[in-house]
């Protein structure tokens, strides 16, 4: 099998805010060595930061403050999250949106007497959301590319991580197998650093948001490399995915929240609102509400006729709909749909996974050598992620990590070393095994991970449902391994990658199943109908989940609370103290 | 012409360029749906019938930009062009869009239009830092409405394969470069404004431009790097002529 060597010094894996982050970081802190970027696609063309509408949280507002962006995130995040990988979110935030806009040109929306204009969104005590109308994520990665191209980064494009590979002495991480996808080559590259951040993306799941090449292949080889994952059960849900039939890729694309916020209307099959049923506050209560509540209905049967639920505007005004959500509206004609004078069929769609790697708030990881940060990374979020958060994550400590890659190697010097041949050995192997055997249906194969992960590993969980989700998995990864590929070409072959993709994602998918099945109680994003409550916060519990040869160990930790403890505060004053409902 | 397979059902009648330079147009039947964009169409393809047709994608919603492809002859972002927009009873003929190299069938080599990007000075150059306070800019100044208007662009190449001067001057920057740079001349933090009148005045830069607006019309997020050309020309002959930027 050919495998072309190269070698650098930081080798850079994902191209999103994480990433391009980390790039210009490491670039500007240690000029001297070379930083090698490697993206699935094309540079600032992929991956789910570009996608970001919304916005950013940053606690710039008068009167605001990181304290209260702080309690927001861990409120909201159910006392969960990693308390001083909070903090250093929210403080780095306020540094990162400087950055973004004195340093690297991004601009973001201004109040008519020029100062910022900050959104509210839903979930937190102070309106902090900093955005580029609903367009803010193509605003900060067109000018992270800009600022990369410019930075004299290496670009290893339409490239492919397929191993992380320790040295074969054990002192840590040596390099990166990728794939070529143009040429279908394999290339070994060597590293003295290596950053993880490649991001999440739930794509299996029958509903999802994220951009189609995204397919958790960090967190697999994360796992592969022996790393701990924490929080895996924590899978988010957006209410109002667009449903427009199997087959489409429109299928799952976001509805954004604000058109709940602006007052449209949630209808089951039968026309009839229900959302008033479940909270008082409608069709604005928080996202894992809604996706619940829309999720029992369809499994009632009141269904839309595809399946889901209706959201209908036009009691707004068509025209004002239109004048409001002008991008939503033209992005539904585009698809055939009336947003602003009919009805849309909607589903919730799996849209951000809130575990990952555990990592230090300075990006190492448990392997010397390798750092990790945004989706990729578990910690931050807990059992729940505010929207606006993502987006905060991924910038602060994609170029944190770029700094602290930049450290290491100034003080440790990082040397070169030498993959493990076995661990080389069975990464190719296991790349190469669908050629060669009989070309099999890959597609019944994805719509079966579907099927089980929306159905038994999804918005409600139950016991029995995740035992048969474990079999179910295990019969799929099975099956995997026996399907091959029609014809034998590598050259920019998707079905070889589709192949791949489906093998991090069945690898990553077992891990939330027992995860989700370790959790016995309903908190944030993880809903248990056996378990329906949501446990005492003081006695929190994280799980922590391990690849162990083929099985899957895990264990539940308890929570540090290092700043403060369920019931304290770290805001004085009663009012704009963090709502104590449920946060999304 | 080649026939690779049939489908049950109503049928769309499309023909896809497999190859790269060289290569032909194949023939496939696939299968209609209510609800189905080009890229669909070509998923289907790969999925059902040519398991190693390459194409590119990745948002699906239009802001990524990397699904645009010759659509009947017009350059256009597939994700978000239904097929019951397109003329029934014709062939959907599908190619690579036009002005850049071939990687192969479906799939071109971007970087020529990046490097343009680059050329055209294409990046913010900073005059504060992160330790300096965000300035306060009036979002109705005239000269922020000028960056506004010309900000969303998605990189998606599709003005590039649109416009004509590229097919015969390939020295030409293009729409897009163009288009971004006019929005560094007019953002008043920049700190090379006059380099980027620099780099964008010369013979390859706007004065190539004939103003066909072949790419304002097909831009698919609606901008009009046409204007933004003409105003690069104005600021250019301002400055020929001794006066300030316009």
């Amino acid at each position: 099998m050919r495998v072309e060597r190269l070698d650098t010094d930081m080798l850079v894996l994902g191209a999103g805010g994480a990433g391009l982050f980390a790039a210009l970081h490491a670039r500007r802190a240690a000029p001297e060595f070379e930083v090698t970027v490697v993206v699935k696609g094309l540079l600032g063309k992929c991956g789910c930061t570009r996608m970001v509408q919304g916005g950013y949280n940053v606690a710039l507002a008068p009167g605001d403050s990181v304290e209260r962006h702080f309690m927001d995130t861990i409120v909201g995040g159910k006392w969960l999250p990693r308390q001083d990988l909070a903090w250093r979110l929210v403080e780095g935030a306020v540094e990162r949106v400087h950055e973004l806009e004195n340093e690297l040109g991004c601009f973001f929306d201004r109040r008519p007497d020029g100062t910022l204009d900050f959104k509210a969104f839903a979930g937190q005590s102070f309106d902090r959301t900093v955005h580029k109308g609903d367009l803010t994520g193509i605003e900060i990665i067109n000018r992270l590319m800009e600022q990369v191209r410019a930075a004299g980064v290496c670009r290893l494009e339409e490239h492919r991580a397929v191993a992380l590979l320790p040295a074969a002495d054990g002192s840590g991480i040596a390099g990166v197998l990728l794939i070529d996808m143009r040429e279908g080559v394999y290339r070994l590259v060597r590293a003295r650093a290596v950053l993880l951040a490649t991001g999440g993306g739930p794509t299996m799941y029958r509903y999802h948001t994220p951009s189609g090449d995204k397919s958790c292949d960090g967190m697999a080889m994360a796992l592969r490399a022996g790393l701990p994952l924490r929080d895996m059960e924590m899978v988010q849900f957006h209410p109002t995915g667009l449903l427009a039939g199997p087959e489409t890729r429109m299928t799952g694309t976001v509805l954004e929240e604000g058109l709940r916020g602006a007052g449209g209307h949630l209808l089951n099959g039968a026309g009839e609102r229900f959302m008033l049923a479940w909270d008082p506050a409608g069709e604005r209560a928080t996202r894992d509400v809604v996706a619940r509540a829309i999720y029992a209905e369809m499994r009632a049967g009141r269904t839309s006729p595809m399946g889901g639920v209706f959201l209908e505007m036009a009691h707004l005004g068509p025209e004002e709909v239109a004048r409001r959500f002008p991008g939503m509206v033209r992005r539904c004609a585009d698809c055939g749909f009336d947003l602003a004078g009919g009805r849309v069929e909607v589903v919730p769609t799996a849209h951000y996974m809130m575990g990952g790697v555990e990592f230090e708030p300075d990006g190492r990881t448990a392997i010397p050598g390798l750092f990790a940060a945004g989706e990729d990374c578990g910690g931050v979020h807990g059992a729940n992620r505010l929207g606006g958060n993502g987006v905060a994550n991924s910038t602060v400590f994609g170029g944190i990590a770029g700094d602290s890659m930049a450290a290491f190697l100034e003080r440790e010097g990082g040397a070169l070393r030498d993959p493990d041949p076995a661990a080389l050995e069975a990464a190719i192997a296991r790349c190469e095994r669908p050629f060669g055997r009989p070309a099999g249906d890959l597609g019944e194969l994805r719509e079966r991970l579907w099927r089980v992960m929306w159905e038994e590993v999804g918005i409600i969980r139950n016991a029995t449902g995740l035992a048969r989700a474990a079999d179910e998995l295990a019969r799929l990864a099975a099956d995997l391994r026996d399907l091959g590929l029609a014809g034998g070409g590598r050259r920019f072959n998707l079905t070889w990658h589709n192949w791949l993709d489906l093998d991090s994602l069945l690898t990553v998918s077992r891990v939330i199943a027992r995860a989700a099945l370790a959790r016995e109680d309903s908190r944030g994003a993880h809903y248990r109908e056996d378990f329906p409550d949501s446990g005492d916060p003081a006695a929190s519990r994280f799980t922590r989940l391990r690849l162990v040869g083929e099985e899957i160990s895990v264990e539940t930790v308890p929570v540090e609370f290092s700043i403060l403890r369920p019931g304290e505060s770290l805001i004085e004053e009663e009012a704009g103290a963090p709502p104590a409902a449920e946060a999304t | 012409m080649a026939d690779a397979g049939t489908a049950d059902g109503p049928v769309l009648d499309v023909r896809i360029w497999r190859g790269t330079e060289k290569g032909a147009f194949v023939r496939y039947e696939v299968p209609a749906r209510a609800n189905q964009t080009v890229l669909d169409v070509v998923t289907w393809v790969q999925r059902h019938r040519e398991p190693d047709l390459a194409y590119r994608f990745a948002c699906r919603v239009g802001v990524c930009g990397s699904c645009a492809m010759t659509v009947n002859g017009r350059p256009r972002w597939t994700c978000r062009t239904h097929v019951k927009r397109l003329p029934a009873h014709r062939p959907l003929v599908l190619e690579p869009l036009r002005n850049l190299p071939r990687i192969r069938d479906l799939v071109c080599d971007l970087e020529p239009f990046f490097a343009r990007w680059e050329r055209a000075g294409g990046r913010f150059v900073p005059t504060a830092t992160r330790r300096d306070p965000l300035p306060r800019i009036a979002p109705d100044s005239t000269a922020r409405r000028a960056v506004d208007a010309g900000i969303e662009c998605i990189n998606c190449a599709v003005c590039h394969a649109a416009c004509d001067v590229l097919a015969w001057r390939p020295e030409y920057l293009g729409p897009a470069p163009l288009n971004r740079a006019w929005t560094l001349v007019n953002d008043i933090r920049h700190g090379a404004r006059e380099e980027v009148l620099d780099r964008t005045s010369g013979d390859a830069g706007c004065h190539a431009c004939h103003s066909q607006a072949s790419c304002s019309e097909f831009c698919p997020v609606g901008l009009a790097p046409t204007a933004a050309i003409a105003g690069l020309k104005r600021a250019s002959l301002w400055r020929l002529l001794g006066g300030s930027r316009a």
